[in-house]
């Protein structure tokens, strides 16, 4: 055997299962255990079965016309969406506002504390989390309500109106999440090498300036991570907002995955749920690659 | 400079801020768990009390939150453990070969991710009781692959590009095989990375709650957050013992995320690195 | 009321079962009965309700004299229904006894996932010749009577009553409580609302799932002769006048209530008036130890709920436990045999004494358990006088349907919808769920 080149190790010609034997074991377990109930609730998606009341029945596309005629679903997917267009842009500018501001302090104290506690809402369960706002949020005897009296606001029904618990759960999501965007974009700006920074600094005074020609590029990857992510995780969100008050009050804050979750285990409709899941796989594939299309695009 | 001086005073204000509403609900739930009932929902609230630590001694006597925890911890080290060993060698095949494929791959551990756990949730319920492994953490183990595999792989891809393709060269020179580098030249130059996905995957592990609502709701084989949506469905909610449930379950993941914190600039690069 | 030929059946074959059984009933003893069942473990569902606990506190009694085992398996309670479903889906035998809320028999029946009570109530060797069936009060009977089969035997039986604070109300005029829905809003409700003295004169607790379709919903529906449905023509009757009129003076009733109250379950419902914020309230009487034993707990009284213009229909709710039909003989005789110790005659004093609420005549209507249990009396009259099985419709696609009634009556009760306008979306999409599922085919109409 000659001795490997360079060339050699980027595209090996002669030895092609090398990167499977790396890929292979993982892409083993994941079609085991993610594949399985994607094939199953893509077959009962076109099937009648109501777990309880008799074996899964062919009815063609009878559960996508239903899914797609029911106000239900398409309400749920709605809201789901307008909960993602508020909190994500707020998210993205509030984590880039701290990521900036980590960045620029001097104080190195405070720089180190609030790294730190970025870490906090991350990891707080999000179970734990929803019995903590119905704790602090309650309109009578919570401390949020409190904290406005004493601001000379009047109280506001944070669980019993529908427009406040939206706004609520979208608040309670923005303090989850908008930590995580913040230590990426932290993790981006980091990467902006030193050389260069101090080089413009002097050509130039305006912030702006600096940002979006010597920073941005750096931060563009983060960015991107963070869409997709928060993109990932608003659609998934059930937890923190079942804990709260399970969608209510009415169906106000009833997102997509709590709507699912209904006809899965209230309803038992396995062929509903299957169809729903399906079509909600989808959006999400699709807006995920939308953004990562969208924004790598003019880059390269 | 004075306007130097008013910006830092803006950044300081700014980051003190933030701090203050991220710590807030947190103090929150700590004052909680220390509180009697009545004062709990005292208004005012109480600033200054006596710690009370009777929610601590109910919670772990009458809601066994001890073993939740035991099963909790099992589930997510073993996750991650598995995640890790089939996670980090995919991510260092995606870094290091291009080919037909690969960046369709890369998508797809994330799509994996992107499932609703409501939906993976009967055909694997139905698949593991045929197989009599309901309440059983091995379950767990392998549905949270679902996510901590997109995770390790997402995060560590970087980690091994940023790694000097020359060090690699020189070892294979000297006659190591391509597996051999992996495991003993770039494995561990990349271990902050490593420890930042884990704890990360290890955050998204411990903190699930449908999955192991449903796979493992047994009194004995429960997971923490199972034990906070046992309060919902009582008569009363014991807001007390609720909180201090609260402060014992997110206590580990917090400390965990605060001892990896000087790593998380170095880890979440997410493909910062060219 | 005309007793139907079912039910005249049945009723005379318990009445064999328990005479045929007479001359032997000095030889059945628990003991004995057990003795091959010795060594058996029975799963149990349990929830997290005072029942239940009286019931965990005194099982050691019963595993001392049989020596089988019993394992409590506790959900809370949107839960418990969701974990037994898929429980019998996937045949994963992990439940013996099985809890049924009044509202799930038909689904548990219709899909034979447990044994009928009448192959052990036939078997010599296992049915108590004192297990005395009609001692459960009718209604209880008949709302676990599917196709004339009794299919569970009754435990954590309530009745909606009506705490009421008897300080607060002497202090603004009234020497007792209302006893119509009308009086309670006319008279009773201006004069004891007080926002700023933190003083309300009635909380409805309505959060979303169940408590709202049964606690907030459905007490609002009877009283003014609306009704779910009309068995014979299969249509949703939701929309009509009666029901309308129910629910509009719902929304005029909450108008009185604290803020917030529309996202409030029992536990915030029962802190307010626990803390004498409250004149009255609506609840269980499951209730009663835990609103005695509050803060405001020697002020507060118990009575019945209040009559609405179509007379009483006060909230139903409780649980039976039946015996699944997925397990082995044995472990099935071992359930049963601890069903039947615990709701048996004997067990209802000792579990009254623990917290629990039963459906037991005898000891119900005990005096000295009565003057000793105030609300046991306007219980008793509430299940005899007051209440109908089906006050919430046995059908076997309950659970998906009751979450529909929640989710537009949540959204009636914030205002997003005006009365008329959400019970005709309701009823439409009510309407269409029962066709689409074939659900109208399962109703059970049990005796009134």
């Amino acid at each position: 055997m000659t001795e490997p080149t360079l060339h050699e190790v980027k595209v090996p010609r002669i030895r092609q299962w090398e990167p499977w034997f790396f890929v292979g074991p993982s892409l083993l377990l994941l079609l085991a255990v993610g594949l399985y109930p994607t094939v199953f609730v893509a077959y009962f998606s076109f099937h009648n079965w109501t777990m309880g009341m008799g074996p899964p029945v062919f009815n063609g596309f009878d559960n996508y016309i239903e899914t797609l005629t029911s106000s239900d679903f398409i309400s749920s997917i709605l809201r789901t969406f307008l909960f993602l267009i508020v909190t994500l842009p707020i998210e993205l500018c509030l984590g880039l506002s701290i990521a900036l501001a980590l960045d620029q302090t001097r104080n190195a104290w405070l720089r180190r504390l609030v790294q730190i506690l970025l870490v906090v809402p991350i990891a707080t369960t999000p179970s734990v989390v929803g019995m903590l706002v119905q704790l602090m949020f309650n309109t009578q005897l919570g401390v949020v309500n409190y904290g406005l009296h004493v601001l000379g606001i009047a109280p506001i029904d944070w669980l019993g109106n529908a427009h406040a618990a939206l706004g609520m759960v979208m608040m309670t999501q923005i303090w989850e999440w908008t930590p995580f965007v913040a230590l990426v974009l932290s993790a981006s700006l980091a990467t902006v090498p030193q050389d260069i920074e101090e080089a413009i600094t002097l050509e130039t005074e305006s912030f702006w300036a600096r940002f979006r020609y010597i920073k941005l590029p750096f931060l563009r990857p983060g960015l991107v991570a963070s869409i997709v992510f928060q993109t990932i995780f608003t659609i998934k969100t059930f937890d923190m907002i079942y804990s709260v008050e399970k969608g209510g009050p009415g169906d106000a804050t009833q997102m997509i995955a709590l709507h699912i979750e209904r006809i899965a285990f209230r309803g038992f409709d396995v062929g509903l749920a299957s169809a729903e899941s399906v079509l909600t796989l989808i959006v999400t594939i699709v807006l995920a690659q939308t953004v990562v299309s969208f924004l790598y695009k003019d880059e390269v | 400079m004075t306007k130097h001086k008013l910006l830092s005073l803006g950044h300081g204000l700014f980051l003190g801020f933030i701090a203050l509403i991220i710590i807030f609900p947190f103090y929150w739930m700590i004052a909680s768990s220390l509180k009697t009932e009545n004062q709990i929902f005292q208004l005012p609230p109480v600033w200054l009390f006596k710690p009370h630590f009777a929610s601590y001694a109910a919670a772990i006597v009458n809601d066994n939150i001890l073993r939740a925890l035991l099963n909790s911890l099992i589930v997510t080290v073993g996750a991650v453990a598995l995640g890790i060993a089939v996670g980090a060698p995919a991510a260092y095949g995606l870094a290091r070969y291009t080919f037909r494929g690969s960046s369709q791959i890369q998508f797809w551990y994330v799509t994996n991710w992107m499932l609703i756990p409501v939906v993976v949730l009967i055909p694997f319920y139905l698949l593991a009781a045929n197989l009599r492994m309901i309440d059983n953490p091995i379950v767990l183990i392998l549905i949270y692959q679902t996510f901590v595999v997109p995770v390790v792989v997402w995060l560590l891809v970087d980690q091994f590009r940023a790694v000097p393709i020359a060090l690699e060269e020189a070892a294979l020179l000297d006659g190591m095989s391509k597996f051999g580098i992996f495991l003993r030249i770039t494995l561990p130059l990349t271990v902050p990375g490593i420890t930042v996905a884990a704890i990360l995957a290890g955050i998204f592990a411990w903190n699930d709650l449908l999955y192991a609502f449903i796979l493992t709701p047994g009194t004995d084989a429960r997971t923490a957050p199972t034990v906070m949506m046992s309060y919902l469905g009582g008569y009363i909610i014991p807001w007390g013992r609720v909180m201090a449930s609260a402060v014992m379950i997110t206590g580990p993941v917090v400390v965990g995320g605060i001892a990896i914190n000087k790593y998380i600039a170095r880890g979440l690069t997410l493909g910062a690195v060219k | 009321m005309k007793p139907s030929v079912k039910s005249l059946l049945l009723g005379s074959a318990c009445a064999a079962a328990v005479l045929g059984l007479a001359p032997n009933a000095h030889a059945w003893s628990l003991q004995q009965a057990a003795a091959p069942y010795k060594g058996e473990t029975v799963t149990v569902v349990g929830l997290d309700r005072p029942s239940y606990k009286a019931a965990q506190k005194l099982t050691p009694e019963f595993e001392k004299e049989t020596g089988i085992h019993v394992k409590w398996v506790t959900y809370p309670y949107e839960n418990s229904l969701k974990a037994e479903t898929l429980n019998f889906v996937s045949h994963s035998g992990q439940f013996d006894a099985i809890l049924s809320d009044v509202v799930w028999p038909v689904d548990f029946t219709k899909a034979n996932w447990v044994v009928p009570i009448k192959d052990f109530m036939a078997n010599k060797d296992l049915a108590d010749p004192n297990i005395d069936v009609k001692d459960f009060f009718p209604v209880w009977r008949h709302a676990f009577t599917i196709k004339g089969q009794l299919v569970g035997l009754p435990f954590d039986s309530y009745a909606g009553l009506l705490y009421y604070n008897k300080k607060i109300l002497k202090e603004h005029g009234f020497s007792g409580p209302p006893k119509t829905w009308n009086e309670l809003l006319t008279d009773y409700a201006p004069k004891l609302y007080d926002p700023a003295k933190n003083l309300y004169p009635y909380a409805l607790q309505s959060a979303r799932g169940e408590t709202q379709t049964a606690d907030s919903f459905t007490r609002f529906l009877w009283p003014w002769g609306g009704r779910y449905f009309d068995a014979a023509t299969k249509k949703i009757t939701l929309d009509s006048p009666e029901a309308i009129a129910g629910e509009t003076f719902r929304q005029k009733l909450i108008k009185f209530g604290p803020k917030g109250i529309i996202a409030d379950d029992h536990s915030q419902v029962v802190q307010l008036m626990g803390q004498g914020q409250l004149a009255m309230v609506t609840e269980w009487s499951a209730f009663y130890t835990t609103l005695t034993s509050s803060k405001a707990g020697p002020d507060i009284a118990v009575t019945t709920e209040p009559a609405g213009p179509k007379g009483q229909y006060s909230a139903f709710g409780g649980f039976a436990y039946m015996v699944s039909a997925q397990v082995p003989k044995k472990t099935q005789d071992a359930t049963w045999l601890f069903i039947q110790w615990l709701t048996s005659k004997s067990m209802a004093k000792p579990l009254l004494e623990n917290g629990a609420v039963v459906a037991r005549a005898s000891a119900d209507t005990d005096p000295a358990l009565q003057a000793k249990y105030p609300y046991l009396a306007p219980m008793v009259k509430t299940w005899e006088h007051g209440s109908v099985p089906d006050w919430r419709p046995q059908i076997a696609c309950y659970p998906y349907f009751s979450e529909l009634v929640s989710q537009y009556g949540s959204n009636i009760e914030t205002g997003q919808y005006t009365v008329p306008v959400g019970l005709k979306k309701l009823s439409a999409k009510l309407q269409h769920y029962m066709n689409s599922t074939g659900c109208w085919n399962s109703i059970n109409v049990p005796k009134h």
